[in-house]
């Protein structure tokens, strides 16, 4: 068998909006559709049956057990198409990505979408538990006395329904509370902090007044931009912000920690020779990936440093090291995050980063986080950057997730 | 050797009442424990119990159970020795200082249980006297499980001067968890427990013994605490805790944890750092 090469062929997301903003009526599925319609209408795909589509949501509706056939199904897409959900948490994306990636390169697939989607507006709300037992045991009753005994045991309380809680179930902490634990031990300023998340937003702007992502994004129920992104804020905008986490010395805020965020974000990808076959594009190669975890739960290690045990198995995989890098890109959790991330190769010998190559076209401190939907927004960009970079540059991409679970990834520019 | 065998395990919930209403009788000073060991032989585990107290503790409900689960099993004898004529002391006013226990070897939820408990180290304290009850769990007549419960009953004296106890230590880490207790907690584990005490049931109550509002149960602070370690304590080991303070309901705690080459230390601690519990479980 001829070697086979993955490579994305393109990406398509909707803008990012705050959670409860322009999104709030629309339900994951119909944002994955939303970014899987401009997919089909920038490639031309309607009717076309692809290898696979693979996408997933954290935030997820127990009625959306088949989340992404269904997309596929309201799409234009051939009916054919198969598809799968994944989820890893803040890995999803970029984990669908590898995933697809893996069967075009093993020839079980030509071609595959990969992404995902998050509503933080219309996140499940779970009855509390004393409702859903006397349902179940209602439920499983042969005869009326049974069930009404079943229903009998409940009391007031039982009613109330479980907001969803980004909280670490083992720790019982918060993303942002455990990100401050991170921060003490590294020892991250406010100042450091505010200064990347400063930047981001910058970038980001720049990106798109430069028309950056005129082929990378399609405008979605009147928004046409991503919503977090602030232009014109600055350092002492920031240095204003009250800490959020972290008790009242606490350096993380609104302005240096992502926000809840409503987005989907899909990726294109194919075998290269299939590729050129039907002359689409080739940004950049998937290379290789590499997913590690670290040991949180009684604080041995950090729950958002993954990264940090997943690169040095990357790197000596491939005979690479960090200067081999063109575009570095680390998904800003929290701008702490990335700077705990950086100073956590930087002791383990794995050298400095260039911060000219980080995050160069913004991330998602300024773009927003709608979880699963994160890798593919990344993904898309740092092939696009790629491509212009020129064949045989090369790019990493790093994102945390939560459960203390980290993925790592080499794309290389076509 | 007395021994009192009873057919199953006897219901906590009306021991612990009776116990608390008869104050009265008890002796100042105690020179000796009776013998007595009361027993029961070929307890069946109820797995919808264990269920609900896996669920209450933060453990996974498996088939192999938690050495603290045995604890909760005997906890119904160690009210019904209490509960004898010839016990000296009663259940008010005793305070659940420090708890050991030793899982010597898996013990699973199918596993009929021989459970006993019996009294054991009277000893004085400064606030005090202070007495074990001693538990201990066969299977097929192999010892599984050994626990040993440490009570203060205060104001009693007892011959000889104190001495110093080893504590456990802190484990001199920053907190990693935090844990939200809610109110209804000690309702919810009283129900699965059996231990009934109204100090743990409603504010109204405690104050009536004199706490300023609702406490959690130690066993659960140390159930909880064993749970948030499940994965790292291995199939056998000894599991040591001393109840440094109560900690009230509702309210939040932070947990620690370090693990050395001679096991792992933990504590549970107020929000303002004091300890309510330090533990160590290590493997002899």
């Amino acid at each position: 068998m001829t070697e086979r090469t993955a490579v994305i062929v393109g990406g398509n997301r909707i803008p990012f909006v705050k959670a409860g903003g322009a999104y709030a009526q629309a339900s994951s599925i119909a944002m994955l559709s939303a970014a899987l319609d401009g997919l089909v209408a920038r490639f031309g795909l309607a009717g076309t049956t692809i290898g696979e589509v693979v996408a997933g949501a954290v935030l997820k509706h127990s009625r959306d057990i088949n989340l992404t056939r269904e997309a596929v199904l309201g799409s234009a897409l051939s009916p054919h198409t198969p598809a799968c959900d994944l989820q890893q948490a803040c890995g999803t994306g970029l984990e669908a990505v590898i995933y697809a990636a893996n069967k075009i390169r093993l020839g079980q697939a030509d071609t595959a979408i990969a992404g995902g989607v998050d509503s933080a507006s219309d996140a499940p709300i779970v009855v509390g538990e004393g409702l859903r037992r006397a349902l179940l045991r209602a439920n499983r009753s042969r005869t009326l006395p049974q069930r009404l005994a079943a229903l009998s045991s409940l009391r007031p309380a039982d009613l109330m329904p479980v907001p969803p809680a980004v909280v670490e179930p083992r720790t019982g902490l918060s993303m942002g509370e455990s990100q401050a634990l991170t921060n003490a031990r590294w020892e991250i300023s406010r100042e450091a902090q505010d200064e990347l998340a400063l930047t981001s937003h910058q970038r980001l702007a720049d990106a798109w007044d430069s028309g950056f992502f005129d082929d990378l994004v399609t405008p979605y129920l009147k928004v046409t931009r991503d919503g977090l992104l602030r232009p014109d804020t600055t350092l002492e905008k920031l240095a204003k912000l009250k800490p959020v986490f972290g008790g009242a010395h606490g350096t993380m805020t609104a302005g240096n920690s992502t926000a809840l965020t409503d987005g989907a974000a899909v990726v294109l990808l194919a075998d290269r020779g299939y590729a050129d076959a039907h002359h689409w594009p080739a940004l950049a190669s998937v290379v290789d990936a590499q997913v590690a975890a670290t040991d949180y739960v009684t604080g041995e290690e950090d729950l958002l440093l993954a990264p940090t045990r997943a690169l040095p198995v990357l790197l000596e995989r491939q005979g690479m090291t960090l200067a081999d890098f063109d575009v570095i890109e680390i998904h800003e959790a929290f701008a702490g995050t990335v700077l705990a991330t950086l100073a956590a190769w930087e002791k383990s010998g794995l050298g400095t980063v260039d911060r000219a190559k980080l995050n160069v076209l913004g991330s998602s401190l300024a773009a927003g986080h709608p979880f699963a939907a994160t890798g593919g927004r990344i993904v898309a960009t740092t092939a696009k950057r790629l491509h212009q970079c020129g064949p045989g540059s090369r790019g990493l991409i790093s994102i945390c997730a939560a459960g203390g679970i980290g993925v790592v990834a080499i794309l290389e520019g076509c | 050797m007395a021994e009192v065998l009873y057919p199953d395990l006897p219901a906590g919930g009306p021991l612990l009442l009776r116990s608390l209403v008869r104050v009265g009788g008890r002796p100042r000073r105690v020179s000796a424990l009776p013998p007595t060991v009361v027993r029961v032989r070929g307890h069946r585990q109820d797995v919808a119990r264990l269920a609900r107290y896996d669920e209450v503790c933060g453990y996974t409900l498996r088939d192999a159970v938690s050495p603290t689960w045995i604890h909760v099993l005997t906890f119904g004898l160690q009210l019904a020795l209490m509960s004898q004529r010839d016990f000296p002391f009663g259940l008010a006013g005793l305070v659940h200082v420090s708890n050991d226990m030793t899982l010597l070897a898996p013990i699973h939820v199918a596993d009929p249980l021989d459970l006993s408990v019996r009294a054991s180290g009277l000893a004085p304290h400064r606030r005090g006297a202070t007495f074990d009850l001693l538990g201990e769990a066969q299977v097929d007549g192999q010892v599984v499980w050994q626990g040993r419960s440490t009570y203060l009953a205060r104001g009693v004296a007892v011959p000889g001067e104190p001495e110093p106890r080893m504590r456990a230590k802190d484990p001199g880490v920053r907190d990693s968890q935090a844990w939200r207790l809610p109110a209804d907690l000690g309702r919810r584990y009283a129900a699965v427990s059996g231990d009934v005490n109204p100090i743990h049931l409603s504010a109204l109550a405690a104050r009536a013994f004199g706490f300023p509002s609702m406490i959690v149960h130690g066993m659960w602070t140390h159930a909880r605490a064993l749970a948030a370690l499940e994965g790292r304590l291995g199939t056998t080991y000894r599991v040591a805790v001393d109840f440094t303070k109560p900690i009230p309901l509702p309210g939040r705690v932070g947990f620690a944890a370090q693990e050395d080459g001679d096991g792992i230390r933990f504590a549970v601690r107020s929000r303002s750092g004091t300890a309510c519990l330090l533990g160590d479980v290590t493997h002899p």
